[in-house]
């Protein structure tokens, strides 16, 4: 009997694990989603999404729970994202276009649900690595390692002092690197001027184009349309319709999760200007565009392009 | 199964019919619809006769001409300018995927994998980057937990895949 008390507890060690794990992957999401929004900071990132390299200047300020940033594009054409607490702009000087989208929240994730732990624990596996030095700082390193072809492996180098995420890693299943976002320099909790994080525009100059998005967020509502395939672990998370900028009709928005990554199914009116239809698939964000009858089906997301085209092609009417 | 093989050429099977698809193919008769397809494509787009394989399926399809006459659907993508891109990838696809399920009836594993890679490449290839609108992108970042633990850095892909030019309305 003691050899089997032992089993037992082997067992009963063994199916506790995953919880434990999904506490802790609990705990290190909430204290790095916390820390990006939270702490101020600047400093210059690296994207690697396949061959191209593309570097960023980054700042972000926090100041009396409100939030600005400012992401200006370093190489090739000057492109340019801030955002502040009514809005986010989007700026491409050399087109002379601004699209301005009116938003009063930003992630939906100020903490997990208790579904969103389940998910991650069932569909990944949470491990923590030794430390590494990323950017001249000592970072926490953790893998989400997924437990089926579905979905991408995520790497995490997170400031061990402040928990601010220093880098990121996608790896497809044969364990390639599809993207990566690194720091190479940064300074935390540094002082950041509101000059940092203004648009290079104080004003919109009167030759550009003004692409204005629909007054406030998603309009939460049932669109009429679903994904009839999605693969496991994912839930629908939000639903409603949406005015994007330059865009004249409501698009249906539905966004399906696994708890880490998201999937966003939009469906709008099919017009001869979007005669683009099929995979495109760019670092770690695949897109896949189909017809249904007279609208467009655009399904995205940080997914294999085998996931999110199964769900593109399974998006119907309810 | 030729509709199958259709879809398995355009990269529309998800992983179910991928499988079930490359099982198919293990047929001499499916093999054939294969084969076909990819001549008809090549000689529609100008680009048969790559290999003597092709020709002699070619010059053997002149001969009878009924073998046409059901007319197989070839699916032709309707923007020339991405059509270009598919012709390409298919034209790498086929290499590897058509010379492993012809010259090995019994497919072993590594076949399998090496087809559905060559598959995933050409899928990958099809359209060049640039075709996700950055605003679509920011509206569907704000719901990803992977994003929101970047902060600020969660429009590096936004900002990365806008166009220099004045994007599509």
């Amino acid at each position: 009997m003691r050899w089997l008390g032992g089993g037992l507890c082997v067992v009963l060690g063994l199916l506790a694990a995953p919880m434990a794990s999904a506490q802790d992957a609990a705990q290190w999401l909430t204290r790095v989603t916390t820390a990006a929004r939270t702490l101020n900071y600047t400093g210059i990132v690296v994207l690697r999404q396949g061959a191209r390299l593309e570097t960023f200047r980054l700042a972000h300020l926090e100041d009396g729970g409100q939030e600005w940033e400012k992401l200006l594009s370093l190489d090739g054409p000057a492109r340019e994202i801030v955002r502040t607490a009514s809005d986010v702009r989007l700026y491409l000087p050399d087109a002379k276009i601004v699209s301005i989208e009116p938003r009063t929240i930003r992630n939906v994730f100020p903490s997990l649900s208790a579904e969103q732990i389940r998910n991650l624990s069932q569909y990944y596996e949470f491990r923590s690595m030794p430390g590494e030095r990323v950017a001249g700082h000592m970072a926490d390193v953790v893998v989400f390692e997924p437990k089926d072809g579905l979905r991408y492996g995520h790497k995490f180098w997170s400031d061990s002092g402040t928990g601010l995420l220093l880098k990121a890693r996608l790896v497809n299943e044969k364990g390639d690197a599809v993207e990566e976002f690194a720091f190479t320099d940064v300074t935390i909790n540094a002082r950041i001027d509101r000059d940092m994080v203004k648009p290079s525009w104080a004003s919109v100059p009167g030759d550009w184009q003004v692409k204005q998005g629909g007054a406030g967020d998603v309009t939460l509502k049932d669109t009429g349309w679903f994904a009839a395939r999605i693969p496991p672990g994912f839930a629908k998370i939000m639903e409603g319709f949406r005015k994007l900028p330059g865009r004249p009709n409501p698009i249906a928005h539905i966004v399906y999760s696994d708890g880490l990554v998201a999937i966003s199914v939009f469906v709008e009116p099919f017009t001869v200007m979007q005669t683009q239809v099929g995979l495109t698939q760019t670092g770690g964000l695949a897109q896949f565009t189909t017809r249904s009858d007279a609208y467009l089906v655009r399904v995205m997301g940080e997914a294999p392009p085998a996931t999110v085209r199964q769900i593109a092609q399974s998006v119907t009417r309810k | 199964m030729n509709e199958s093989i259709s879809r398995l050429m355009d990269g529309e099977l998800d992983e179910a019919e991928f499988a079930r698809c490359c099982a198919g193919l293990k047929t001499d008769e499916a093999m054939q619809t294969w084969v076909c397809y990819h001549v008809i494509g090549d000689q529609l787009r100008g680009t048969g006769g790559h290999s003597s394989r092709a020709s002699r399926f070619a010059a053997a399809l002149a001969k009878e001409p009924t073998v046409l006459a059901p007319a197989p659907k070839v699916h032709v993508p309707a923007q020339p300018a991405t059509f270009a891109w598919a012709v390409a990838a298919t034209v790498a696809a086929i290499t590897v995927v058509g010379w492993t399920a012809y010259s090995m009836i019994d497919l072993p594993p590594d076949a399998m994998a090496k087809a559905r890679e060559a598959a995933t490449v050409r899928a990958a290839q099809v359209r060049p980057p640039s075709g996700v609108p950055a605003d679509y992108l920011v509206a569907h970042q704000e719901y990803s937990l992977a994003s929101a633990i970047q902060g600020g850095g969660s429009y590096l892909r936004a900002v990365a895949t806008m166009p220099a030019e004045s994007p599509r309305r």
